[in-house]
């Protein structure tokens, strides 16, 4: 479904990806793991338009995107959870669910939106409250409900345990894990290793914008070596 | 007391155009952070435009806003491509050189185009309403009439419609709002162009109340600048307040003073709200 060839993507002078290839196939979950700075959330930005692509590929459903503005990759079917939440403060938790369908032009939009309410009942007690009010968790559900409300075909998320208590870093959990048995394909960032092994199919394990390790879940679980050296057990 | 009032009444009048101006400079402040200086003139621009079709074709004054209006709809377009949009990704300081001198441009192109003389937009709105001691010309109560309208239809469409929350998104976070799929490019020149048609509005009105000279312009933009740091910069009610209360000020200064001085009160008023709330009545971030 989405394929990443070669891509060198930086920032100035500076290049901090090396060449990344790595592909997600249809229905499935991948994590891209590793360090702070490895590269990781650039590689998103990277595929959703937001940082330019400077060599390489990047192919969703067949077709070239790394030459396209992201509003149309948005379009396309890709969407985003993005680091550090990122709600509309100043917007309502309704007006931040409405808004995840922009893209969309159909009919049941409203539908779904009591759909994400009943997902997550949360954001329908505070549903006229400002974004900008909720707590971590209550926000971090409300950017992964406004992903949804695209209707994507290709759902990403970075790094969303970052600065949340644990009780809510498994919530997160489950409800990415609830995600994934909907069949939404989902590329997930996170430098909780433990629960990107728990979520992912498989796994592609970053170094300094490289990728230097790849296999499925299971394999880099029960790999003792790797375990030691990456996965900081 | 009733003098009092009918100053009140005076004042929201004027109040309501500098909404006007301040709601054009607030949205794209906000979208942009850009400080589109050359707003006052280039809305000017329209004024003289509805001057010039009034009074050499003979255009019915309404017909003549409505094109005008459409007018500076184009030309907002027009500002944000050919001037704006190539600084865009460049440092904050070009955009700034950017705007000075499209208000230099424009105040030329005024001058050129329409001569040194002041003008009046003629109306033939002569009558006086009297509400009890109070009186309203005719002209005035069109205005806030109009001025309520414009402001309404912008909050609602800011508030309700589609294209409305991608400009509320877009001014608390670009990157966020590009991966909802809102088209930056498409929202930003649409903005512009929303802008420019709300300022020509209110140059006309100000060219129907008072006049329309060379520098008229380049102070409503300050006065719209005023307003926006009154309000809170970016904040669209803190727009919609801070023109209200700058209009309502100057006029009680002008009414109770003298018609000198109501620049200075009004200035006064606003240095004493900032020394209380530096980042304006309603702005969220200090």
């Amino acid at each position: 479904m989405l394929e990443v060839r070669d891509l060198r993507a930086g920032y100035g002078t500076i290049e901090v990806l090396h060449g990344i290839s790595f592909e997600v196939k249809a229905g499935e979950c991948v994590a891209l793991i590793g360090a702070n700075g490895s590269g990781k959330t650039s590689t998103l930005k990277a595929i959703c338009g937001l940082l330019p692509v400077r060599a390489g590929s990047v192919t969703f459903e067949g077709e070239r995107i790394d030459r396209l503005a992201g509003h149309v990759i948005v379009e396309r079917g890709i969407a985003m959870c993005p680091e550090g939440r990122q709600v509309f403060p100043e917007m309502t938790v309704v007006e931040n669910l409405r808004i995840g369908a922009y893209a969309r032009k159909d009919a049941e939009q409203e539908s779904d939106i009591a759909a994400m309410q009943d997902l997550f009942p949360i954001l329908r007690e505070r549903a006229q409250q400002d974004a900008g009010k909720l707590s971590g968790g209550e926000q971090e559900m409300l950017a992964i409900a406004r992903a949804l409300m695209a209707r994507p075909k290709l759902c990403i998320f970075d790094e969303p345990s970052l600065g949340l208590a644990p009780k809510i870093v498994a919530e997160v959990e489950a409800t990415i894990a609830r995600i994934k048995a909907r069949g939404i394909t989902t590329l997930l960032v996170e430098q909780n290793s433990a629960m990107a092994l728990r979520l992912a199919d498989r796994v592609y394990l970053y170094e300094s914008g490289e990728i230097v390790l790849t296999g499925t879940s299971a394999e880099l679980r029960d790999d003792p070596a790797i375990a030691r050296a990456y996965l900081g057990e | 007391m009733v003098e009092v009032l009918q100053q009140i009444l005076n004042g929201l009048t004027i109040g309501g155009v500098y909404v006007l101006i301040a709601l054009g400079l607030t949205t794209v402040f906000g979208i942009l952070g850009i400080s589109h200086f050359a707003h006052g003139s280039i809305s000017m621009f329209g004024g003289y435009v509805v001057f010039y079709l009034v009074t050499q074709q003979g255009m019915p004054l309404a017909f003549a806003c409505l094109a005008a209006m459409g007018a500076g709809f184009v030309l907002g377009i027009a500002v944000e491509r050919l001037a704006y949009r190539p600084v865009r990704d460049a440092s904050p300081i070009n955009a700034f050189i950017v705007a000075l001198g499209l208000t230099m441009i424009a105040e030329g192109a005024n001058l050129q185009l329409f001569g040194a003389d002041q003008i009046v937009i003629p109306t033939n709105l002569q009558s006086v309403f009297r509400i009890g001691a109070l009186t309203l010309t005719e002209l005035r109560f069109y205005i806030i009439l109009l001025t309520a309208g414009l402001i309404l239809a912008m909050t609602l469409y800011i508030q309700r419609s589609k294209t409305g929350y991608a400009i509320r998104a877009l001014a608390q976070n670009r990157n966020a709002a590009i991966l909802m799929g809102v088209n930056v490019s498409r929202i930003t020149m649409l903005v512009f162009a929303m802008s420019s048609m709300l300022g020509v509005a209110a140059a006309v009105m100000i060219g129907a109340l008072f006049a329309i000279a060379p520098g008229v312009g380049e102070g409503l933009a300050i006065k719209g600048f005023s307003v926006l740091i009154l309000g809170g910069l970016g904040s669209i009610p803190g727009a919609i307040v801070g023109g209200l209360i700058l209009g309502v000020t100057e006029a009680l200064a002008a009414g109770f003073l003298s018609s000198a001085y109501k620049d200075v009160i009004a200035f006064l008023v606003m240095i004493i709200v900032l020394l209380v709330r530096p980042q304006g009545l309603l702005g969220k971030h200090s």
